[in-house]
């Protein structure tokens, strides 16, 4: 029998509450949102045989043990994928992959963050292998480091600016003010922005996210179990990934670019979909500049422009499409992008309460920033 | 990358974070120690590679550690000025460039830059590397300054 993306489709979404530091751990808040994401969808532990996440480090919690935690007996398809947002689209296509080819019927995907997992600073004495091994030494060694070096370049190449950035953190988080689950929560100007403290320059604290404990889950199942389900079923029509020079933000060749310069052509293929289809655009915004490479490189518009497009209020509710309209994980906070594909279901189920889409029918979901990463358009069961 | 160590270190007594070479990059930090720059080199084909392989990731023949110029363009730069990295709390602000080298368009190295104000730096900026003691071990790290 031939299967298609068409044959799953996501039917439950659960979360905890996002916090600076928790106590918790990383097991007890997977168990809670994985609980939260069946509960939603009125399925239990029992009918689940299928659980994946993904993680770098030891700030995770495996799937065997989380399965365990909330009672699953005998866990069939149990998959930990060893990653950052790189990979979350690989995992939710390895979920939905799962359920297609009959290896599982009902998948949980998740992802928890502990207070053990900041991955901002390191104040450590460490010894370093790998590609690190020529950073880490020079006091270069953690993620704003990184695309702050991407954001220079943009500047140099294309003139982008502070503020051009700033337009972005100040839209992000206008978007949480209208969501309680948000962390970040009060609106910023631009001055807030520019006065804010430096941390690599060109990034400030506001290009920066909000790292918190917090874990999601997402219930995947057949779309034909889905039909006795109570959500409308939300489908994949499509994703893609691409991952280059092994990794390296340093080698990465055209650091103006992301990994999104390799997937969006893909991903815009295998949907026949283009920038001005998506409704809803959950980008992957580790740093704002993130968000600003991803959206030239998924073509929304030209290289230089996203300054003005966020400033003209192209990027938000009444514009082109609403982008993080949960407030990203600069504002909501950062459960490693596995909220943005929270954000992008509830959006698409049209139940996102007082930050709803009007007519959201499809949801662009990002993954990743530099050399690698992914992505996926959800959409209703009209879009198939 | 993996970090072999905790986080909670007492951070004004902190140590900067130390290579731990292999079989692949030793030659590296062995040509460093003797106060010179060699990339990983394949003997075949002439390909410079960062970070070193033992093979060559284009025809597979065996790699070396060739001398390079230590010449090479600012490709792009950061100015830390928040303390984020153990060793580099106390010396705020510090200027890191990755460094296109002059032997192949895209081979980059990181490194911190020596004798220029961070106001000084640009994208373009033409610098030549030379060599730094890593507090805490035997290494030497490459550094870099403003050529003429």
């Amino acid at each position: 029998m031939k299967t298609s993306l068409q044959d799953a489709a996501v039917v439950g979404i659960g979360r905890t509450s996002y916090m600076r530091a928790s106590g918790r751990t990383t097991t007890a808040l997977a168990a809670e949102a994985c609980r939260a994401a069946l509960a939603d969808c009125g399925l239990t532990p029992a009918d689940v045989d299928g659980f994946t996440c993904f993680g770098t480090g030891s700030g995770s919690a495996s799937p065997s043990s989380v399965a365990h935690a909330i009672g699953v007996e005998d866990l069939g398809w149990s998959l930990s994928v060893s990653g950052g947002g790189n990979i979350v689209t690989s995992t939710v296509m390895g979920a939905i992959t799962a359920v297609t080819s009959g290896q599982a019927e009902v998948v949980v995907v998740y992802r928890v963050l502990g207070s053990e997992t900041r991955y901002g600073k390191n104040l450590g004495t460490i010894n370093i292998d790998g590609e690190g091994q020529f950073s880490a030494p020079s006091g270069f060694l953690v993620p704003p480091q990184w695309f702050a070096m991407f954001a220079q370049r943009h500047q140099f190449e294309y003139g982008s600016t502070s503020e051009d950035l700033g337009a972005i953190a100040i839209q992000e988080r206008l978007h949480a003010s209208k969501n309680p689950h948000a962390v970040g929560k009060d609106p910023i100007t631009l001055d807030d922005y520019m006065n804010s403290r430096w941390i690599a320059e060109p990034f400030r604290l506001f290009d920066c996210c909000y790292e918190v404990d917090g874990a999601v889950a997402l219930v995947i199942t057949s779309s034909a179990r889905a039909q006795d389900l109570p959500h409308p079923p939300i489908h994949v029509l499509g994703a893609a990934d691409s991952n280059r020079y092994g990794g390296s933000p340093v080698q990465y060749a055209d650091m103006t670019t992301m990994f999104s310069a390799g997937t969006a052509p893909k991903l815009w293929e295998r949907t026949g979909l283009r920038a001005s289809d998506i409704d809803v655009a959950c980008m992957y915004d580790c740093f704002t500049f993130t968000v600003m490479a991803t959206f030239e490189d998924f073509g929304f518009c030209e290289k230089g422009e996203v300054g003005d497009y966020f400033r003209a209020g192209r990027a938000t509710y009444g514009g082109d499409v609403v982008v993080n309209p949960h407030g990203g994980l600069l504002s909501e906070g950062y459960i490693h992008g596995m909220n943005h594909h929270y954000e992008a279901v509830l959006q698409l189920r049209n139940a996102a309460g007082a930050r709803q889409v009007i007519n959201a029918r499809t949801a662009l979901v990002t993954s990743g920033a530099g050399p690698f990463g992914g992505a996926l358009v959800y959409g209703t069961a009209a879009t198939l | 990358m993996s970090v072999n160590a905790g986080n909670d270190k007492e951070p004004s007594a902190s140590l900067p974070p130390q290579p731990d070479p292999d079989f692949d990059t030793r030659g590296f930090w062995d040509a460093t120690a003797q106060g010179e720059l060699k990339m990983c080199h394949c003997s075949a084909c002439g390909l410079w590679m960062m970070p070193p392989l033992e093979k060559c990731r284009k025809c597979a023949a065996p790699t070396r550690f060739d001398k390079v110029q230590g010449t090479g363009t600012i490709y792009t730069f950061i100015v830390q000025r928040q303390g984020a990295v153990s060793g580099f709390l106390n010396t705020l602000p510090y200027t890191v460039a990755i460094v296109e080298l002059d032997e192949q368009e895209g081979l980059r190295l990181p490194g911190r830059l020596v004798n220029i104000a961070p106001e000084n730096v640009r994208c373009g900026l033409r610098v030549k590397a030379s060599f730094e003691d890593l507090p805490g071990g035997e290494f030497k790290v490459p550094v870099f300054q403003q050529s003429a």
